[in-house]
């Protein structure tokens, strides 16, 4: 419970928007996510080479912004994994 | 003079020398790609991830005005995602539900 009660109140908690803004970002991992399902016809081979750019480097951004964001820094990383997964069905499908 | 203006910017904490700096600017390279693809036809085009482009630019809009240091340049780009996201989801509803006669309405 005093766990529950800290992260409640802590910085990154979500009585802020240090906890929204991530909440919202997981819906790009689980977009993609879904599309991992579809053919990869539907895999945009330029928005998914930039999705892997852009979760590496809010990686970093998540590591060294005020407040520290690890919530944030999770779900760039598994944005990061399920990208570069679809950029390789992508990479594939081009062959 | 002119220089310490810029030497103003190039030192500041969002500036060029952070990733404050480079991760937004990055960022970019989502809309770029997103505006890429408004010649993609609708059927290529997928709603799960139009939705997520679009959420996320409205509410980190609002999340880059109170993190530390406060980052105009995330607050741009997340403007300028949300805009194409919307277009995006605007034409391939547009293209699913309000065409007329098409093939794709009768295989909804």
């Amino acid at each position: 419970m005093e766990v529950l009660r800290a992260f409640v109140n802590s910085p990154i908690g979500p009585k802020t928007t240090h906890f929204w803004g991530p909440v919202f970002n997981w819906s790009l991992p689980i977009a993609a996510f879904l599309d991992t399902k579809k053919p990869p016809e539907v895999i945009s081979g330029n928005m998914t080479a930039v999705m892997c750019g852009y979760s590496a480097l809010f990686m970093r951004f998540a590591w060294v912004v005020q407040p520290r964001n690890l919530h944030l820094l999770v779900c760039h990383a598994c944005n990061e994994t399920v990208q570069l997964y679809q950029l390789s069905r992508w990479i594939k499908a081009q062959q | 003079m002119a220089s310490s203006k810029l030497q103003a910017l190039w030192n500041h904490p969002a500036g060029p020398k952070t990733i404050h700096f480079w991760a937004p600017t990055f960022k970019w390279g989502i809309s770029i790609a997103n505006v890429a693809d408004f010649a993609k036809p609708p059927e290529k085009l997928s709603y799960p991830q139009q939705i997520a482009v679009t959420a996320t630019g409205i509410i980190w809009s609002r999340y880059s005005t109170v993190i530390t240091p406060k980052n105009w340049n995330l607050f741009s780009v997340n403007i300028a995602m949300a805009g194409t996201g919307i277009y995006q989801l605007t034409r391939k509803i547009k293209h699913d539900y309000f065409s007329e006669a098409e093939p794709a309405v009768a295989s909804e």
